[in-house]
């Protein structure tokens, strides 16, 4: 069998991975395997990469749209989307905004959620405090909260999550 | 006394505590993206602010560590592996006098801080990471976002880029055929759980490690809560287990002073083999069969059979060949101490 890769040399590695019970299998050449890190016998499989394909198959669901994602390019340290699914660690803070969306799925499956209740540093708590202030005097606080809640009412019908939706938009309706 | 040749709480079975933070500096590109001067900005920033944070704490470069010094930091789980073979110039480690501080600079982040202690000391080691990050963060800014938390190179660790572990002790859940029964319960409760040594087949030793998964979403002390409630249960699990053993009596007093003979006597021996009789020998002194120890000794003889500390505290590199016979030797001296 020729490697599924080059389609150039003998197969010798079939490498098999098994994500949420989604079994795929390739057979590779050693050069290919090599490229792709997974020659490494004493750990067959590369964490990162791993951690990777866990981002990329979400990216892929149809929960998010979100195919202009593979093009996303983080401009302070270059990071694309492809190089955070080959080497599964971000390259520099700005990478969590420039990718918050599929982070935050990413986030949901590997913790079960993607918001931060845990400690803040000192300095970073009055910062985050006159933000709030801010926005705050942007905007009438009834007004953005029916925004907030139109949005969330959006974001549950979207995601079926109709239980949710239910008790928004009855709330929603209390404001009215 | 270094803290991994102390005695401390339940140390019978949680052998030892571990709780770590991850940081990075705000405005410079985590590790993996930055250029050397950028490398060398957060060097030179540690550097400089660490004579301020007290502590007794010393920079050491690890260029400045020869590859035995490097490999016995390993050895004590101060340091990942990965990171004791580092070639980058600008990695290095802060660590007192008791090694129960180390923080390594230029790992995966940019700093990772983690204090130890022997036995199970969860709350009191918190606190200590915590003092430490809040004179950390007056110095330096931490990389930090409202929604995510401390942002970390790896999404495994941001929001509170907490990781706190315990090592375990498990011979009896072992002997009487509980350990794998045990291992998914408690990866079913959102833990993880592995052997620290040898291959996946085979925790060498009975040692594991057990830590938690999440990071974000979840306060640091319920993080710290929960694995001190399953280090709770996996202590008690082994106790039971030690209970049913003991009731063994002659058979099993028997397996564990032929075992004790064996490492007394052998006039050479391999790591593995050591390690294995190690926890049998440590298992009976626990139990009160085994009189010749006690918890220090066990401790220096799980540190000394280790190939690196061995070759150091006899002071010369050593062949595999040569480490067998001074293993052996090592043993036979804490053994009469």
């Amino acid at each position: 069998m020729l490697c599924q890769n080059c389609e150039k040399n003998e197969a010798n590695i079939r490498y098999t991975q098994i994500i949420n019970g989604v079994k795929k299998e390739i057979a590779l050449c050693s050069n290919c395997a090599r490229k792709l890190g997974i020659d490494d016998l004493k750990m067959p499989i590369n964490f990162n990469s791993f951690l990777g394909d866990f981002f990329n198959d979400y990216a892929e669901t149809e929960f998010l749209p979100m195919l202009q994602t593979n093009e996303l390019k983080c401009k302070t340290c270059g990071m694309t989307y492809n190089d955070f699914i080959n080497t599964g660690v971000f390259g520099c803070s700005d990478c969590y905004e420039v990718f918050s969306n599929p982070i935050d799925s990413l986030l949901k499956n590997l913790h079960g959620t993607s918001k931060h209740i845990g400690r803040i540093p000192k300095g970073k708590a009055e910062k985050l405090n006159v933000e709030n202030i801010e926005n705050k005097n942007k905007k009438e606080p009834a007004e953005s909260k029916k925004e907030m809640l139109q949005k969330e009412l959006e974001k549950a019908i979207k995601e079926e999550r109709y239980e949710d939706a239910a008790k928004l938009r009855d709330e929603l309706k209390e404001m009215k | 006394m270094n803290w991994y040749l102390q005695n401390g709480k339940d140390s019978d079975v949680i052998v030892s505590s571990r709780v770590r933070l991850s940081r990075n500096i705000e405005g410079i590109p985590f590790v993996s993206k930055c250029k050397p001067e950028e490398l060398k900005t957060v060097y030179n920033k540690m550097q400089e602010i660490i004579p301020s944070v007290g502590y007794g704490l010393k920079f050491i470069s690890l260029k400045d560590l020869d590859d035995l010094n490097r490999e016995a930091l390993v050895e004590k789980n101060l340091i990942s592996s990965e990171f004791s073979k580092s070639k980058n110039p600008y990695s290095a480690i802060i660590i007192n006098d008791e090694e129960n501080i180390c923080i390594t600079i230029n790992e995966e982040d940019h700093i990772k801080l983690q204090v130890f202690s022997s036995g199970l000391e969860l709350e009191n080691l918190m606190n200590l990471a915590i003092e430490l990050d809040q004179k950390l963060e007056e110095l330096v800014p931490y990389s930090f976002n409202k929604k995510y938390g401390y942002l970390t190179a790896c999404p495994t660790n941001v929001g509170t880029g907490l990781k706190v572990s315990v090592f375990a002790h498990l011979p009896a859940l072992t002997i009487t055929g509980n350990i794998r029964k045990f291992l998914s319960a408690v990866n079913n409760l959102g833990m993880s759980i592995k052997g620290v040594y040898g291959d996946n087949s085979k925790a060498e030793g009975d040692i594991y490690q057990i830590s938690n998964n999440q990071t974000i979403g979840i306060t640091e002390k319920e993080i710290t809560k929960n694995l001190k409630l399953i280090s709770q249960k996996v202590l008690e699990q082994e106790k039971m287990a030690r209970k049913y053993l003991g009731k063994k009596g002659i058979d099993l007093e028997d397996k564990l002073y032929r075992d004790f003979g064996v490492l007394s006597n052998a006039r050479k021996i391999s790591e593995e083999e050591a390690r294995e009789l190690i926890s049998n020998v440590k298992l009976g002194t626990d139990l009160g069969i085994i009189n010749e120890l006690n918890d220090t000794k066990i401790s220096e003889l799980m540190l000394y059979t280790k190939p690196a500390s061995l070759s150091l505290r006899v002071g010369k590199k050593l062949s595999v060949y040569e480490q067998e016979i001074e293993r052996a030797n090592v043993i036979k001296q804490i053994l009469s101490e």
